[in-house]
């Protein structure tokens, strides 16, 4: 017999599985209304007695038939919980209405949880698709020995196994039990593209329904019996603790206790809470107003003297002084092609520190007893935070559950639990289950913030305007510096973000990089590095087609090889994965013809173009832009994405829709300063987003999935949001930014 | 104190300090978390509510000032504007869904004082409401198609 474990192959060998069947695009129309409909209020949480069949750990069929799978990777509206069931119920031959969305606590046995990275539909897809087809199959074999016939002679057709020739059919319910009693087999038939009924097809979020009535179950929304509530005031500079409390509350209403928490060493443990004090209360208003009014002395740190302005003035002038060289990354002469002489391009690019911003601030609930700890938060990725809770509790990690809620946003600031260790932490000491509420000015204050950066490039053109020696540089304080006192140099996984991979012929290429150290947390945000090296590179690119009067687009295309894949420098590629040229240039044709790039624009109204390739996914996208009443304004954004085998369209079209808000966010507004150690910036009123007058109409056209690899959707639309902003109000206008957030 | 309030049309008696704010009542003394905290300074939106029909936000009024007023939430939303609960599901509006209570309730009052708006007044009446994930597109698609809904509906009737 056929362990169950087998049904969840090893990640390692699995995501880049080549098998993939091929399938057709189908347009966003006709999507199936269908998620609405499922019950899945109140599944988030709960793990419910054993199924009458579950071949492995994803899916369960109970007796009354309804299907159970089991996200394992977390939902921060990305649509994750609803296509993992996709590929699941399209294998399984699943009635759509009859599928429950379960949410697994973390734990090692499902693989990887880390919902970061664009990479859920990558690495499960396959896997997934197997858990389905080894239940259909299953089924039929129960069905099949019940009637006594043969097994090809019986069909699984949305929720009933059928005997054509005398007509029989069993709804899979009826069949759980026998299924259960049958071997998992090991290479049960997949479907082929024509068959797929969900794969591929637009379908509602499975949480749609529980939002638009306000029943979703967000981490601030989770409730405990007994449950205390915590608001946390934090030094204002990283590695300060707690001197003295001038005006120490006592007697209040609804006050239980203030709680004094170590300050967390500025670098490793990584994710340890800040520290500082709590204000522990029966309701929430009551431990915010109490918060508000307290008087407390910090003790300094070195991060005092910390001042963002000037870490960006060395930025710069890291910038403009040789670096350390990319390794492997040297090619010609770039010396001497620029003693040669040549029409020279060369610019400094900016970007500011950037705070997440989920709508929902970080939240957690935490119960630690004496037997075990149980925590119910917003997390990325429940199974670290699970053995970073057991490590911190001294305790079994079989002794800890932890279970994401729907995650209010995200963007990377959840992939941190330092928000659920101090509800444990407080909770351990009141011996009571206790929720931590950041307030929004917590949130804004002590985050991990994206790194500020600046980037040199510097090109001499030949008369074509395509450059014969380009000379990179980039620094920024690397993500790195959170895991490690001493670390400052950016990192290969940092650089291979858009800046060592450029997919640009040239013959003499130069790449260096600097780092400092900051004085702040640096975290990873959506499309990390991509974001700076996406927008300096863009634009660049752009002011090279400028020196020289060719259409930008025309101009990026000569430089891009006509075929072939890249072979860059450092870590290569995963097979099926390499940046491929041929696809980056067909989003650039197909966004090109989107936005009717050769349509003239009214006066004062410009196109701008900017491609990237990040997270194995290609975006081009084009951005009509004006200036109105002295501040930029975007009319229309068209994008074309690549990123393979995809399993909802929908999803990726508001991928899209939502990464152009995200990107011209960062560049209209995203600006995090620090001095004196503290952050300066505290609400949405001095560190605004993107609001809807503000937003254009968003046009998407999804590339056909062709058979290949998933790749990325959640990050990778992003990058090429602000240089084609830039771009457009240089066409627009002929003035250039080069520093983010745009300050016109 | 005490307070009596009418919430959803139902009497509520919650006994807190005068200066919290309906936001917390609802949530924590009530047991309505369909309203949400985003940014507590009137920011944000997340909070939205409506205060005898009127779209406020939930966290800039202290309770005090709230006795003797109808107060409804996006719990009762639905009975009052199935097309805006409808159309916000068919259209797949939401990504993480955080806002979309503070959006849904804005948008409902839009529609009660303005049966058709154009864009330029669903860009006006959501103004003060923000979307980190960036769904703006699609809540002005979904607000048109609420109030189609509605006007055919009423045409019909």
């Amino acid at each position: 017999m056929k362990s169950i474990a087998n049904l969840s192959p090893d990640l390692s060998s699995d995501y880049l599985s080549p098998e993939m069947s091929r399938r057709r695009f189908l347009g966003v129309s006709g999507m199936l209304v269908l998620g609405a409909c499922l019950p899945v209020r109140g599944a988030l949480a709960q793990a419910k007695a054993a199924a009458a069949f579950e071949p492995n750990l994803f899916l369960a069929i109970d007796g009354d038939g309804t299907v159970r799978v089991t996200a394992h990777r977390s939902e921060m509206g990305q649509g994750i919980r609803t296509a993992l069931a996709q590929v699941v119920a399209d294998e399984l031959d699943a009635d759509w209405s009859r599928v429950e969305v379960i949410q697994a606590e973390g734990d090692e046995k499902y693989g990887n949880q880390n919902t970061d990275g664009s990479v859920s539909i990558l690495l499960n897809y396959d896997r997934l698709r197997a858990t389905g087809a080894s239940a259909r199959l299953m089924l039929r074999q129960a069905a099949a020995s019940r009637w006594d016939v043969d097994v090809e002679s019986v069909s699984a057709v949305n929720h009933e196994v059928i005997h054509a020739a005398t007509g029989r059919r069993l709804d899979y319910g009826e069949l759980a039990a026998d299924a259960a009693q049958l071997p998992v087999p090991e290479d049960a038939p997949r479907k082929n593209e024509a068959e797929h009924r969900y794969i591929g097809k637009p379908v509602v979020h499975v949480d749609a329904g529980d939002i638009a009535r306000g029943q979703g179950v967000f981490g601030a929304d989770y409730r405990l019996p007994n449950m205390a509530t915590a608001v946390v005031v934090r030094c204002p500079w990283l590695g300060g603790g707690v001197k003295a409390i001038a005006n120490q509350p006592k007697g209040e209403p609804g006050l239980i206790s203030i709680e004094t928490l170590p300050p967390a060493p500025s670098a490793g443990p990584v994710f340890a809470p800040l520290g500082g004090v709590a204000v522990v209360a029966e309701d929430t208003w009551t431990a915010i107003r109490i918060a508000r009014g307290l008087q407390i002395e910090w003790t300094d740190s070195p991060n005092r003297s910390f001042d963002s302005e000037a870490l960006c003035r060395s930025l710069r002038e890291a910038v403009m002084q040789p670096g350390t060289p990319v390794p492997g990354s040297g090619k010609g002469d770039v010396d001497a092609a620029f003693a040669e002489g040549g029409t020279e391009v060369s610019a400094v690019y900016e970007t500011a520190f950037l705070a997440h911003a989920p709508m929902e601030p970080p939240v957690a609930v935490a119960d630690v007893s004496e037997s075990g700890c149980v925590v119910h938060a917003p997390l990325q990725d429940p199974q670290s935070a699970r053995g970073l809770i057991a490590g911190y509790l001294g305790m079994d990690p079989g002794s800890v559950a932890v279970t994401p809620t729907l995650l209010g946003g995200a963007f990377g600031r959840k992939s941190k639990p330092d928000f659920a260790l101090e509800a444990v932490e407080l909770s351990k000491r009141l011996k009571r289950p206790v929720r931590v509420q950041w307030l929004r000015e917590d949130d804004i204050r002590h985050d991990f913030y994206h790194a500020a950066a600046a980037q040199h490039h510097r090109a001499v053109l030949d008369d074509d305007g395509k450059p014969k020696a380009w000379l990179q540089r980039s620094a920024f304080p690397s993500i790195t510096t959170v895991f490690a006192a001493q670390a400052s140099a950016p990192a290969p996984f940092e650089l291979e973000q858009g800046f060592s991979n450029l997919p640009y012929a040239v013959e003499n290429q130069r790449m260096e990089s600097a780092g400092l150290r900051p004085g702040v947390r640096i975290g990873w945000l959506r499309s990390v590095c991509n974001v700076f090296h996406g927008f300096s590179a863009n634009v660049f690119a752009d002011e090279m087609a400028a020196a020289v009067g060719r259409d930008p687009i025309e101009h990026r295309l000569a430089m891009i090889p006509a075929s072939g894949k890249l072979q860059q420098p450092g870590m290569p590629a995963p097979e099926g994965h390499e940046l491929d040229f041929g696809r980056l240039r067909e989003v650039i044709k197909r966004v090109r013809k989107l936005a009717e790039w050769d349509r003239p624009r009214p006066e004062g109204v410009g196109l701008g173009f900017a491609v990237h390739q990040s997270f194995r996914s290609y975006v081009a996208t084009v951005l009509e832009a004006s200036m109105a009443n002295g501040r930029p304004r975007v009319s229309n954004a068209y994008v074309a994405l690549d990123c393979g085998t995809y399993v909802n369209p929908d999803t990726c079209v508001a991928q899209m829709e939502g990464a152009v808000a995200f990107g011209l966010s960062l560049a209209l507004y995203g600006d995090i300063g620090m001095k004196d150690g503290a952050v300066v910036q505290s609400n949405f009123h001095d560190y605004p987003i993107l609001r809807i007058a503000e937003a254009p109409t968003t046009q998407v056209e999804l590339v056909p999935a062709q058979g290949r690899l998933p790749a990325g959707v959640g990050e990778p639309g992003v990058p090429p949001v602000a240089p084609a902003l830039v771009n457009a109000l240089h066409a627009a206008t002929g003035t250039r930014h080069r520093s983010l957030p745009i300050r016109a | 104190m005490v307070y009596e309030l009418n919430v959803n049309g139902n009497g509520q008696s919650v006994d807190v300090s005068p200066d919290t704010p309906l936001l917390w009542v609802l949530r924590d003394h009530i047991g309505l978390t369909g309203t949400k905290y985003g940014c507590g300074g009137g920011y944000c939106g997340a909070c939205t509510v409506h205060v005898d029909g009127s779209a406020v936000r939930s966290c800039q009024l202290p309770v005090a000032d709230l006795e003797g007023k109808s107060i409804s939430t996006i719990e009762s939303l639905e009975a009052r504007h199935p097309e805006l609960v409808g159309t916000w599901v068919a259209d797949n509006v939401a990504q993480c869904g955080y806002c979309q209570a503070g959006q849904l309730m804005s948008a409902a009052a839009l529609l009660d004082a303005n049966p058709a708006p154009t864009d330029q007044d669903i860009d006006a009446a959501m103004t003060g409401n923000i979307c980190r994930c960036g769904t703006y597109a699609r809540i002005r698609a979904a607000i048109h198609d609420a109030a189609s809904q509605r006007n055919a509906g009423g045409a019909s009737e």
